[in-house]
This record gives structure tokens, C-alpha cells and sequence, in this order.
């Protein structure tokens, strides 16, 4: 996934990606899914290159309140910024996307990415990786109603939505989880609103876009704070693979099969000795699990009751290898 | 005599139901391995095995734990296999009299694993062990003796008191 986001990082527009990611999304949803946090990412790498002329463009892409209500921000913004470097840079980063070449970013974006911005510099602590992005389309749209005119009140609710924020200052986290969460919200926020109302797309698509261009820094951002932990570290944070780590280390850790059948005593045969009856990885020979079948047919091991597909696949097993493969598709469930 | 008596009751256990013409060995084979392992590395505080020349009936001696009122008590069971061991489990009853909430008045314990809860997987030491941890800590909540677990909840030094005084007087 991170590979595939890497490879195609060389389009520079999102535009381009969009298109992109449009052919995809004929061919699998699934596809499409991960074609988006591509072209997430590249948005995200263009914006990092047009940083530079980010301070005259600015006002201009603003119009009316928004511009208003989003400097007011980033004058608080400003003022707490000394105490917290991170966010400094989280603010440039977020202001610079309202000129990506993108065209998805609209006022709200802007806006939206600003106050996102005070507010999680508000935050320091740490947070719950998973939750975080189910929670941001919502918490996002609660800020940008407190804009309205509620500017004391902004605080309190930037506050209050701070438990479930993520501090950008984290990219070894911020990243991992945006593998996992950039994928939700699209399919919620941008697809669906794709293809029946297009003019809802700018809004949901900035909800969506903003907070995760908060927290994702490339390696090889220019703009990336030197401050910021190396990404290495997020190849020792297996969120992802940590599934697949656990089914590994599960069917790595049963015991190799006993030379003898532990409830009758009797030597294991090739075939007794591949049969895996259950996921607790509990051995035993063909008659005595026939027997425990007839009876109340739990494992002896674990004492749960046997799943009837593993043991309807027993009789197909010249090895045990089908059963195996049964069971080990069930435990990554 | 053994033999005799060991294949009726396998005939008759053997109707209705799948039971191989192996299953005497199969739970002989089991029951004399389990005999040997006792042999070799019996649990703390337990011994068992065959009472006689039946191999499906044991008696096992439980010396009380430490740190309980059955301190120094030796309690003998009674263990008989039924002949689908270990696919049901086996009967163990005590025979020396203990005051435990947990066996009544004829020596009968009520013990999960010896019930609903038993496993194939189990075996004979393990059992042991179990009822060895009843001593250390009854269950007054699944008593088969209200009155001794009512003791035991109201006034535990009387109730150890009492425990102690049986032990002196009938596991010594």
C-alpha cells in the first residue's frame, strides 16, 4: 500500500491522479480506495513545492468571512505557535493546500485546515490512533460551525474535540494511521458524493483532505521539520501488519504435533499428526476427536466447541493440509 | 474376573453409540500411562493408584496443604475410571471424613472439572491438584454442605477451627 503510494508519488498534479484514480475505480472499489490516499499523498507533495509562494497567494483564494475568521485564527494560531514548534510547521503545510494545484481545495479547506491547525496545537498529548480519522469529518464540520461567529467559544470546542485529535507533531504514527483511516472517509465523505451531487464533493472532499494533510510528512519533504522523529520508525509501529504478525506468531507458536495422541495415548500417525481439529491448535488423533464429536464435541484443549467447518473438511484431508489452510483463514478473520 | 467384568460394562456402554471393540485398550493404555507419569513425577502432597489388581479403580491420598486447617491430614479417594475414560470423567470421592464445604457427608466432592467441565485432556494428576486447591480455597458459592459454607462465610477461624479439629481427629 505504502509502496504503491510511493511509486506513483511522481504525478505532480492531483488532477492527473484523479483521473487516475477514476479508471481505477471502473476496475475495483477496493482499488480506488488506495488510489485516492495516492493521490491524497501527491497532493500533499505538490503542496509541499508550492509552499513557497504560499503568503501572497493566500488572501486571494479567500473570500469574505472565511479569509476573515481563518486570519483571526492564525493570529491565535500565531501567538501559541511559540511554545510549540510542530505546529508551526503543521500551520504553513495546511495554509499552502488552499493553492495546490489541486482546485479541490476551497475556502472551506483553507479555513477548516487553519483551525484544525490551533487546535491541535492545542493539543499535546498523545492519542488514539484508530478513532481518530472516523471522528475528524464530524469534529471538522463542529469547527468550522463554531467560526461562525463563536469565536470564544472555538476554544472550548477545539478543546473538547482535542481528546480525539491527532497532534500532527507525530508522523511515525500520523502516517501509519493514515493508511488505515484515509480509506474511510473517502468512501464515505468523497464517493458517494462524487457521483450524485458534484458540488458537494468540495466540501466533503476538503473535510477529508485537510486533516490528513495535518499529519502525513514524505521522508523526503524539503519542508519536513527536522525536528520531527525519523519515519523509520513507522516499519516498528506494525499497526498494519501487526494482523498479520499476530496470525503468524499464532500458527507459529503451535506446538509441533506430540508424538502421541494426549487423550488416548496412542502414537500419531502422519495423518493424526497433521490434523489440526482446532484453532487452539489442540492435537489429537482421528478416533478419539470422532469420539469427543459423537459426545459433546468440544476440544479438549480449549473445552470450545468444534467449528463444524473445520471438522466437515476433515474427511477431505489425505495430509491435513486443507484443514490447516481452513483454519488458518478463519483465524485471520 | 477383571476382564469379565470390564466387558460387560463395555458392551453395554457400547450401545447406540460409536465405540470401537478398542476402547477397553484405549482407556487402559491411558490409564496405565497415566500411572507410570504418576510413578515418575507425582504432584506436591498427592500419591495414586490402583487399589488392587483393578486398574480402574484407584485410591489416591491428598496431604493437606500447608497454611490450611487440613495441615497434616492425609485424606484418601476413591478414583473409579468409568471405561470411556478419559471421555467422561472419573468419579473421585474421599474417604477419610473432612469438614470442607465442598464434600458432603458420604465423601461425594463437587468439582467442575469432575462434572460440565471436564476434558478429555485432563488427567488423574491434574485433578489431584485440583482438589488440593479446594483445600487452600473452598468455594462456599457451590457448596454441597449450606451450613459448613455458611460457616466458612460468617466466621472463618471458626470454621478453621472446626476443619482442624476433623483433620486431627479422622485424617491422622
Amino acid at each position: 500500500m505504502v509502496s504503491d503510494s510511493i511509486t506513483s508519488g511522481s504525478i505532480p498534479s492531483a488532477a492527473i491522479a484523479k483521473d487516475f484514480a477514476k479508471k481505477k475505480r471502473a476496475n475495483r472499489s477496493a482499488k480506488l480506495k488506495q488510489c485516492k490516499l495516492d493521490a491524497r499523498r501527491e497532493q500533499w507533495l505538490s503542496r509541499g513545492k508550492d509552499k513557497g509562494p504560499r503568503e501572497d497567494w493566500e488572501p486571494g483564494h479567500r473570500h469574505g468571512r472565511g479569509s476573515d475568521q481563518s486570519l483571526d485564527n492564525l493570529g491565535m494560531n500565531r501567538s501559541r505557535d511559540d511554545d510549540n514548534d510542530g505546529s508551526v510547521h503543521q500551520y504553513s503545510d495546511s495554509e499552502s493546500q488552499s493553492n495546490s494545484p489541486t482546485g479541490t481545495m476551497g475556502v472551506l479547506g483553507g479555513n477548516h485546515s487553519v483551525s484544525k491547525c490551533t487546535r491541535s496545537s492545542t493539543t499535546s498529548s498523545t492519542f488514539s490512533c484508530g478513532s481518530s480519522m472516523g471522528c475528524c469529518s464530524g469534529s471538522t464540520t463542529e469547527v468550522e460551525e463554531g467560526d461562525d461567529g463563536l469565536l470564544d467559544d472555538w476554544e472550548a470546542v477545539a478543546d473538547a474535540l482535542a481528546a480525539n485529535d491527532e497532534p500532527p507533531q507525530n508522523p511515525p504514527l500520523g502516517n501509519v494511521s493514515e493508511n488505515e483511516n484515509a480509506v474511510d472517509p473517502h468512501s464515505k465523505g468523497q464517493l458517494p458524493s462524487e457521483s450524485e451531487n458534484p458540488g458537494v464533493e468540495h466540501v466533503g472532499h476538503v473535510h477529508v483532505s485537510a486533516p490528513t494533510s495535518n499529519r502525513a510528512w514524505r521522508p523526503d519533504d524539503a519542508f519536513r521539520p527536522p525536528g520531527l522523529p525519523n519515519l523509520s520508525k513507522q516499519c516498528s509501529l506494525p499497526i498494519n501488519s501487526c494482523h498479520c504478525g499476530n496470525g503468524a506468531i499464532l500458527w507459529a507458536h503451535i506446538p509441533s504435533a506430540p508424538s502421541s495422541c494426549p487423550i488416548c495415548y496412542e502414537d500419531l500417525d502422519k495423518t493424526d499428526s497433521s490434523f489440526l481439529p482446532c484453532l487452539c491448535g489442540f492435537r489429537l488423533c482421528l478416533f478419539c476427536h470422532k469420539r469427543i464429536l459423537e459426545e459433546d464435541g468440544r476440544c479438549p484443549g480449549c473445552r470450545q466447541p468444534y467449528r463444524s467447518d473445520t471438522v466437515e473438511a476433515d474427511p477431505s484431508l489425505p495430509g491435513g493440509g486443507p484443514t490447516l489452510r481452513l483454519a488458518r483463514s478463519y483465524s485471520m478473520e | 474376573m477383571l476382564s469379565a467384568g470390564s466387558n460387560t460394562a463395555i458392551n453395554s456402554s457400547s450401545e447406540g453409540s460409536w465405540v470401537s471393540p478398542t476402547s477397553v485398550p484405549a482407556s487402559r493404555k491411558r490409564i496405565q500411562r497415566e500411572m507410570s507419569e504418576l510413578n515418575v513425577d507425582p504432584p506436591p502432597y498427592c500419591s495414586a493408584g490402583p487399589k488392587g489388581d483393578n486398574l480402574y479403580n484407584w485410591i489416591a491420598t491428598i496431604i493437606g496443604p500447608p497454611g490450611t486447617p487440613y495441615e497434616q491430614g492425609i485424606f484418601f479417594l476413591d478414583i473409579n475410571f468409568p471405561f470411556d475414560y478419559p471421555f467422561q470423567p472419573p468419579k473421585v470421592s474421599f474417604k477419610t471424613r473432612i469438614y470442607h464445604c465442598n464434600v458432603d457427608d458420604t465423601g461425594n466432592l463437587s468439582l467442575d472439572i469432575l462434572e460440565g467441565s471436564w476434558s478429555p485432556a485432563l488427567t488423574i494428576a491434574k485433578v489431584l491438584l485440583a482438589i488440593q486447591s479446594i483445600f487452600t480455597n473452598p468455594n462456599p458459592y457451590k457448596s454441597q454442605m449450606p451450613g459448613i459454607a455458611h460457616l466458612y462465610l460468617s466466621d472463618k477461624a471458626k470454621h478453621d477451627e472446626v476443619a482442624a479439629q476433623w483433620t486431627l481427629r479422622f485424617a491422622r
